[in-house]
């Protein structure tokens, strides 16, 4: 196909759409409804273009044979002019929707004429999401995420022509319905109305106070992503700078869940020992995603009995801040705040669970996502890419390889099944890197052998896959042995508290990088990492003992029937 | 009327005798139209959606000032059901969906009495939710499947994927109704239903060749001083001229655009308030999926609700016919491209209507 863009003919030989070919070719056509992961279907018109003088959408368009594409023109700018104004009036605030028009090459406009309409209540009902639909533009990108990818259906359209909204499912509360708290909605939504309930400014109020002892603790996919924030490339690893960025903000100390990701994988590790041993509750299904674990809860209960007993890796690290960390430095307990950097809205969720408390004292105080954090640090006038690198703090860290790769989707059954098969062989498995295990899939599954047995597993990301298993196992529930679970596409580096823009692409980045800090250290075991030997010798005794039981294990219960 | 004659589905068994390719080439010979308004050759049509896995038969009829469609079901549907049987054997179809708005639900038990009598295929009564937009050929298919009546990105048509993803073909009923016509003698490609209404003495249903002039359907009508003349609300308007020739091929060449629902208005209407009725139309039956016309309809209705109060000031009055522009250019279907060809044409042949209203 011959195609000519902006005047430069182009030879294509593969079908796509002007809006790729565009972007291919260095051109930048604004966009709006457009996300790369999902389907367009052309319902913002920001990206006309004209096409043999015709003008048409280029994000669900195809090229063919002969197109003569013009990008940009007076005609094509007086239409994206008229449609920033009728867009303009539906963002969170004017500073936010200049800022769009800036970076998404649209021509700039003068004051707003119009007010935005439809406008329902908010509703801050959920602990995890906020929803504030006089900012929609109705692209329908979280109903996308919400209807086809985790087939929660907890939003949808209601209403036609201008009574047109997205809304709450049956027109319940978000607390009353489906909602598993996963936050993709907010990952993709262009104007903000759909958002993480916020809780940095009451942190940024806590940190003036000189009798708490407030403690940060970011995920592993945290450093990875935060720098994006900061104008840096998707795949630029700022652990150094973060930890020097919070302690400037007044975090007395920052530890490294990584070592909370250590905890899990020996608990978790001889947890599946034990149930492959008794051949009891297998597969054993992994319990680190909060959002997942409401998903089975609400959609699956009959399942639970398969869900590992693990809190997850900042819970259990909270735990033990509170109780060995505060032994340790003769601290009331109740004076520590801990604060969880997350890639997660529902972790604000998990936070809130009564099981997540020992004696009334919350193991997690809040959590706040990767975004979040970013705004936090911003409003100290920091800028991350300036600070020197620090440490971790000790003596609960720095956390292992085999936490690092928490971060991305297979990590956690790779560092469980290094850990297991020490366990179980007295040996470490002589390639540390599981291929086998890594992949951009959503259903990947794979067999390993352990000494004289063959372990089938699979891991799965995105909650329809999730769906998909469970159908699986309502037949063949015998299949696997272990499988892992994360709700968001990619595991936590897309988590749905990530920065914005999340794409396949990024999350790629993402990943790489964390594979890489896992590569780069010293001990890429749990079992291995000297500090988590000495927590157990120390304190916890032994991995599933009484004490671990009590602070690093929790319960699931049936909630299939809540909200009806 | 031809369209009133009366059938003993003696024309299918004249029709099963050719072969199903043959019986195309005969439709497409015949010279037949579409009757849904956009006016796309039938013969082709079923030549592209050959074999279709189903038959829509398009009875959502809910344009303004059209009822033709009534007036078939209220007639003849005996025809229309010879005719699907025609077009289901040309297709090779199986399964014909026949869709029904929903004001029109109190024909199902007529229809589906003769569909049990006299059909030899198998035909579905399916009744709309009342929505003007699942009149467009891919959001009925939406609405059949039972999803939200959305228009779909064409391509892919419904001739090649459509309902449930099968090729699908869809026809208006009144193109059905005609298809076994085309066996008779005075077989007329020409003739055509118009929908007469408005400011006339007997307004109704009128079977007419494309081509009469429109003073002779006026005289016809009994039209009372006519003035402006609509035709429907996404066919555009203009003032009444007595030698306008009524075909879609006469009136493209002078970049109107023509429909079979007519409606007259005399000199004591306002176009500028026909035009806020319309405008209200469109903004109340769009599908709400694409932003430029659930939106831009939206605030050209605000703006034309302000000349009930004030007159417009100039700036308003540039905002207008910037939309009016806009909504067309980034809208998908066929709605969102039409909605505002009435506000277009009666902006420009009527302008010192508007001009009054401007500051
Ligand atoms: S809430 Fe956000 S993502 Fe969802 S349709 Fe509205 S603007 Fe789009
Ligand atoms: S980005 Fe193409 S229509 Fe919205």
């Amino acid at each position: 196909m011959l195609v000519t863009i902006d005047g430069k003919k182009i030879k294509v030989n593969k079908k796509c759409t002007i809006l790729e070919l565009a972007t291919k070719n260095g051109i930048k056509i604004p966009t709006l409804c457009y996300h790369p992961d999902l389907r367009s279907d052309g319902k913002c018109g920001v990206c006309v273009v004209e096409v043999n003088g015709k003008l048409m959408t280029s994000c669900n368009n195809d090229i063919s044979d002969g197109m003569i594409i013009q990008t940009t023109n007076e005609r094509i700018i007086k239409q994206r002019k008229i449609n920033a104004q009728l867009v303009g009036c539906n963002f969170e605030d004017e500073e936010e929707f200049r800022k769009w028009l800036k970076l998404s090459n649209m021509p700039d406009i003068d004051e707003l004429k119009f007010k935005p309409h439809a406008s329902q209540e908010l509703d801050d009902s959920s602990h995890d999401i906020v929803m504030d639909f006089k900012n929609c533009v109705l692209c329908g990108r979280c109903i996308q995420k919400c209807r086809d990818i985790q087939t929660v259906n907890a939003i949808c359209y209601k209403g036609r022509a201008n009574a047109t909204v997205v809304t709450k499912s049956l027109g319940k509360k978000l607390i009353d319905t489906n909602c598993v708290g996963c936050g993709q909605c907010s990952l993709v939504c262009p104007t903000n109305a759909i958002r993480e309930k916020e809780s940095y400014k009451e942190i940024k109020k806590l940190l003036k106070d000189p009798k708490k002892h407030i403690i940060a603790q970011t995920a592993p996919s945290i450093r990875v992503a935060l720098g994006e924030e900061f104008g840096l490339e998707a795949g630029i690893s700022v652990t150094g700078q973060m930890v020097s960025a919070l302690k400037k903000v007044g975090f007395k100390k920052v530890f490294d869940t990584n070592f909370g990701a250590d905890l899990t994988i020996m608990e978790e590790a001889s947890e599946l020992i034990e149930r492959i041993r008794k051949n009891k509750d297998l597969p054993l299904i992994t319990s680190c995603c909060p959002a997942w674990i409401n998903f089975i809860e609400t959609f699956y209960p009959e399942y639970l009995n398969h869900l590992s007993s693990c809190k997850s890796p900042h819970q259990m690290f909270g735990a033990l801040i509170k109780t060995y960390y505060a032994q340790k430095t003769k601290i009331n307990p109740r004076d520590i705040i801990v604060v969880s950097i997350m890639p997660c809205t529902a972790k604000k969720y998990e936070s809130c669970r009564e099981e997540m408390s020992v004696g009334g004292i919350r193991d997690v105080d809040f959590v706040i996502t990767t975004r979040e954090c970013a705004k936090l640090i911003k409003s100290f006038n920091i800028d991350l890419k300036l600070e020197k690198k620090m440490q971790f703090d000790n003596p609960m860290g720095p956390g292992s390889g085999g936490g690092a790769i928490f971060a991305s989707s297979g990590g956690v059954m790779e560092s469980a099944i290094r850990t297991a098969h020490y366990f179980l062989t007295g040996k470490e498995y002589s390639a540390i890197d599981f291929k086998v295990l890594r992949g951009n899939s959503g259903f990947r599954e794979a067999s390993i052998k352990i000494g004289n047995k063959t372990l089938n597993l699979a891991i799965i990301h995105s909650l329809k896959n999730a769906r998909k298993i469970l159908e699986i196992l309502k037949k063949t529930r015998h299949k696997y042995h272990f499988i892992e679970i994360m709700a968001c596409p990619g595991g936590c580096i897309g988590g749905g508290g990530q920065p914005k823009p999340t794409s396949k692409e990024i999350i790629k980045k993402r990943a790489k990088a964390s594979y890489e800090e896992d590569k780069s250290l010293e001990f890429r075991q749990a079992h291995k990492n000297p500090n988590i030997i000495k927590v157990y010798m120390e304190f916890l005794g032994k991995p599933l003992g009484k004490l671990s039981k009590k602070l690093l294990h929790t319960k699931y219960s049936d909630k299939s029937k809540c909200g009806l | 009327m031809q369209i009133k004659r009366k059938t003993n589905f003696e024309n299918f068994k004249v029709a099963k005798k050719l072969s199903p390719e043959a019986l195309i080439k005969k439709v497409e010979k015949s010279g037949l139209m579409g009757r849904g308004g956009a006016n796309f050759p039938t013969g082709l049509k079923w030549k592209m959606s050959r074999p279709a896995k189903y038959l829509i038969c398009n009875a959502d009829e809910s344009e303004p000032g059209r009822f033709k469609d009534k007036f078939v079901l209220d007639n003849n549907p005996e025809i229309v059901i010879e005719g699907i049987n025609i077009a289901m054997y040309a297709l090779s179809t199986k399964q014909c969906f026949f869709y029904l708005r929903e004001e029109f639900k109190k024909y199902k038990e007529k229809l589906e009495k003769i569909i049990k009598e006299k059909s030899k295929y198998k035909i579905t009564i399916v009744i709309g939710a009342g929505s003007y937009i699942c009149g467009e050929e891919t959001a009925i298919l939406n609405s059949i499947e039972g999803k939200r009546a959305e228009t779909r990105h064409k391509p892919p048509y419904p001739s090649e994927r459509g309902l449930y993803d099968e090729k699908t073909c869809v026809n208006n009923i009144e193109t059905l109704a005609r298809i076994p016509l085309i066996f008779e003698d005075d077989f007329d490609n020409e003739l055509t239903l118009f929908s007469v209404s408005g400011d006339v003495q007997s307004p109704g249903v009128y079977e007419e060749r494309q081509g009469i002039t429109l003073k002779y359907l006026a005289e016809k009508v009994g039209a009372i001083d006519p003035y402006a003349i609509f035709f429907g609300a996404s066919g555009g308007c203009i003032p009444f001229q007595q030698d306008l020739i009524l075909s879609y091929k006469e009136m493209e060449k002078t970049g109107n655009f023509f429909q079979t629902g007519i409606m007259f208005f005399n000199n004591e209407k306002s176009v500028p308030d026909i035009c806020r009725s319309i405008i209200q139309f469109f903004n109340e039956e769009n599908c709400g999926k694409c932003l430029p016309c659930r939106e831009g309809n939206f605030r050209l209705l605000q703006l034309f609700q302000v000349i009930l109060k004030r007159k417009w000031t100039k700036e308003e009055f540039q905002i207008i016919q910037d939309l009016i522009d806009f909504v067309p250019n980034g809208s998908q279907c066929g709605l969102g491209k039409s909605s505002t060809i009435a506000l277009k044409s009666a902006i420009k042949y009527f302008k010192n209507e508007f001009d009054k209203l401007i500051e």
